[in-house]
């Protein structure tokens, strides 16, 4: 025990002298956080903009522009008026989710059913929001076809007046909505169905919070990092001959490793208490139960440390380890939510990546952070984790013991 | 003390260490001499308990290193060929480390701490890191940190290599100091010199066997007074060997086309007749070296090439 303890003492002194690799381990998952949050635009929601160059200035036209900011939809899309080149200018340097071109006599065309070509230009980096503007689009569109079919004998009335004397008289006016009265009366049987009144249960819909959803996988992703690189000691110690040295102590090799996982197991709660503290004071990310969030991350830092020791103490240079791991990181860090939320990630992707380590752990932490924690889960996780240590320890000692042989 | 019995260490079929026993006692420096690849360091490794031996047995201090590794271990100091140390941190906390690691705790610690530094020359430079000191204060903390537990038994597995002159002469007298205080002192080297100025016994190594074994007087004695002659040039190893049996009180020792070496008393004054014998040979003498008996001279006698070969 006093071996094992010198040991960790001996490594946190050692990592201490070595604070700039620390800083850059918690500060490099904070810098691709906030990076993709800007990408992302830094709200809580994403918003689209629809630049609408309306060349027409017809009432249709301003209805279908009006469509836009109707409803929900006016909680995810900023409509801007633009004329066509400043919009197409825009649109190359992507400074919107689409463009619509409204063409110049749009809005006869749609009372004569002639035919008329918008233009809807989307910015081909977004996906999911000019998706949304396509879709509104179509069902304007349609929904006008439908009205002018409905109505196409007022509005031809109407449209022929307004051509012959550029205002229709009152008595008009008066007769087509007279006519429209009838045929909306006559149609009702199918218009207006009986009310239902449609209640959804469940939790309230809160949005998509990108913050959220992407501090949980940085604070794994800090971790992943970090036990990368304090993998990498026990092959510092081999090329120091530190490690031959103590493996003639007397309690020998296995209190030199547990003490160094014990240094790992300090280093790996300290930045997985400041990530956690960071997220709450700086970005004012709730923490449903903080002590329970750090529990899990120090047991899945120690997790990541032994199953990255295995990996390198495997290999069979110190260059062939580092390339391992490295290669293993990365993908790891890509499908395991930690670079990308899974709600942004395809299903078969969020499929393999709820399978890797970090993003199995990322699952059980969000759980926590976000109050509902699967206790039985969670206790099911740790024990899995407990088991996974022990048997790595054994693994790692035989591996070294091999190595003075 | 260190008993080793008939230990034999062997890697993928290969013999590295052969039927080697020897006993080395307190307060005696014993020498493992002998050429790079002759078996000190995987002696030294199977009495350390880093290496397992295939047969034999090594006992320290009466314990049995195999079966009683932790009683064996804690009495051993080791300092291994190369520098063992945490250049990151400071020479104090080295010493410190490896004082822990060997159980020692609280003022004790400290004082041993503070005591290594004295004794190695480094108490004004404890608190410096490792990495910015020279290379032969790195070897004497390394020294330092094998010794820093008071061990019984000192294993040294050629401590000066690579070392500048003056910090050998520092690093051997921190050797002697503590064989004077009755610590069992093995020795592992390849340079003569080091072996006949500071080792009480010796035993010399060659492919992982024991080929002689005593002081360095009854090793010199084994000798006789017999001078070594090495011959330099061009020769006929066939006529080379039928012309020097002809003379009495001469022996070849080693024979080969550019070089012979004989063994023989008085050696610089029979080199005319052993000369005349030479040319008669058809061959071509460019060098002639005369050697009065050394361990060189025995080792070139026991195993026909030179140490460093």
């Amino acid at each position: 025990m006093r071996f094992l303890i010198a040991t960790a003492r001996k490594d946190m002194l050692r990592l201490r002298r070595d604070w700039p690799a620390l800083l850059l381990w918690i500060g490099i998952p904070l810098l691709v956080g906030g990076l993709l949050v800007l990408v992302f635009g830094g709200e809580s929601n994403p918003r689209a903009r629809l630049l609408v160059a309306d060349l027409d200035g017809s009432l249709a036209g301003r209805l279908l522009t009006g469509g836009f900011t109707q409803g929900p939809l006016a909680e995810i899309v900023d409509v801007e008026g633009v004329d066509a080149a400043e919009g197409r200018r825009r649109m190359e340097d992507g400074d919107a989710s689409a463009l619509l071109v409204i063409p110049d006599g749009f809005g006869g065309a749609l009372l004569d059913a002639r035919p008329a070509a918008l233009e809807l230009v989307t910015n081909p980096a977004q996906t999911i929001l000019p998706g949304i503007l396509e879709t509104t689009l179509d069902v304007e569109l349609e929904a006008a076809e439908v009205l002018r079919r409905l109505f196409a004998a007022p509005i031809d009335r109407i449209a022929g007046d307004v051509e012959r004397d550029g205002f229709p008289p009152d008595s008009l006016v008066a007769s087509v909505a007279a006519a429209v009265n009838r045929t909306g009366a006559g149609a009702s049987e199918w218009l207006l169905p009986p009310a239902i009144d449609l209640e959804i249960a469940g939790p309230a819909d809160e949005g998509f919070d990108f913050g959220r959803a992407f501090f949980p996988g940085m604070l794994i992703l800090a971790l992943l990092f970090m036990s990368t690189g304090l993998s990498t000691d026990l092959w510092s110690e081999r090329r120091l001959g530190t490690l031959e040295r103590a493996m003639v102590a007397p309690r020998g090799l296995a209190g030199f490793l547990a003490g160094k996982w014990l240094a790992g197991a300090a280093a790996l709660a300290l930045v997985a208490a400041v990530g956690l503290a960071a997220g709450r004071w700086a970005f004012g990310i709730e923490i449903a139960n903080p002590v329970l969030a750090f529990a899990w991350l120090a047991v899945t830092g120690v997790a990541l440390l032994a199953g990255f020791t295995l990996m390198q103490v495997l290999a069979r240079t110190e260059r062939a380890a580092n390339v391992l791991v490295n290669a293993v990181t990365l993908p790891l860090a890509m499908l395991g939510g930690s670079f990308f939320p899974f709600e942004t990630m395809p299903g078969w992707m969020v499929a393999i990546g709820r399978s890797t380590p970090n993003g199995w752990a990322l699952l059980r932490l969000r759980e926590i952070i976000d109050g509902a924690p699967q206790l039985g889960m969670l206790a099911v996780s740790t024990l899995t984790v407990a088991a996974f240590l022990a048997l790595s320890a054994w693994l790692v000692t035989r591996r070294v013991r091999s190595w003075a042989a | 003390m260190i008993q080793v019995e008939s230990l034999r260490k062997e890697y993928d079929g290969i013999v590295a260490v052969d039927d080697v026993s020897f006993d080395a006692r307190p307060g005696e420096i014993f020498g493992l001499l002998g050429p790079n690849g002759a078996g000190k360091s995987t002696t030294i490794g199977c009495i350390s308990g880093l290496l397992g031996p295939t047969a034999g047995s090594v006992r320290v201090q009466g314990h049995d290193v195999a079966r009683e590794p932790v009683a064996a271990k804690s009495r051993m100091g080791i300092v291994p060929q190369d520098v063992a140390l945490y250049e990151d941190l400071p020479a104090e906390e080295n010493l410190r480390f490896w004082a822990e690691a060997y159980g020692l705790s609280g003022q004790r610690l400290a004082e041993r701490v503070r005591d290594v530094l004295e004794t190695v020359g480094l108490a004004d430079r404890g608190h410096d890191r490792v990495e910015t000191f020279s290379g032969g204060m790195k070897r004497r903390l390394n020294f330092g940190c094998g010794i820093v537990h008071e061990p019984q038994v000192l294993l040294l597995d050629e401590p000066t290599v690579g070392v500048d002159p003056q910090s050998r002469v520092r690093l051997l007298d921190l050797v002697r100091d503590q064989a004077h205080a009755g610590v069992c002192v093995l020795y592992t080297t390849h340079y003569m010199e080091e072996a006949e100025a500071l080792c009480d016994r010796l035993a010399i190594l060659d492919h992982g066997k024991i080929i002689a074994a005593g002081t360095l007087e009854e090793l010199r004695g084994s000798m006789g007074e017999r001078d070594l002659v090495r011959l330099s040039g061009a020769f006929d190893p066939e006529a080379m060997g039928h012309a020097i049996q002809e003379i009495e009180g001469i022996e070849m020792v080693a024979v080969g086309h550019d070089q012979v070496t004989l063994a023989a008393a008085a050696a610089s004054r029979r080199l005319p007749e052993i000369l005349t014998l030479v040319a008669g040979t058809g061959a071509a003498v460019r060098e002639t070296t005369v050697t009065r008996p050394s361990l060189e001279s025995l080792f070139i006698r026991l195993t026909g090439k030179d140490l460093r070969e």
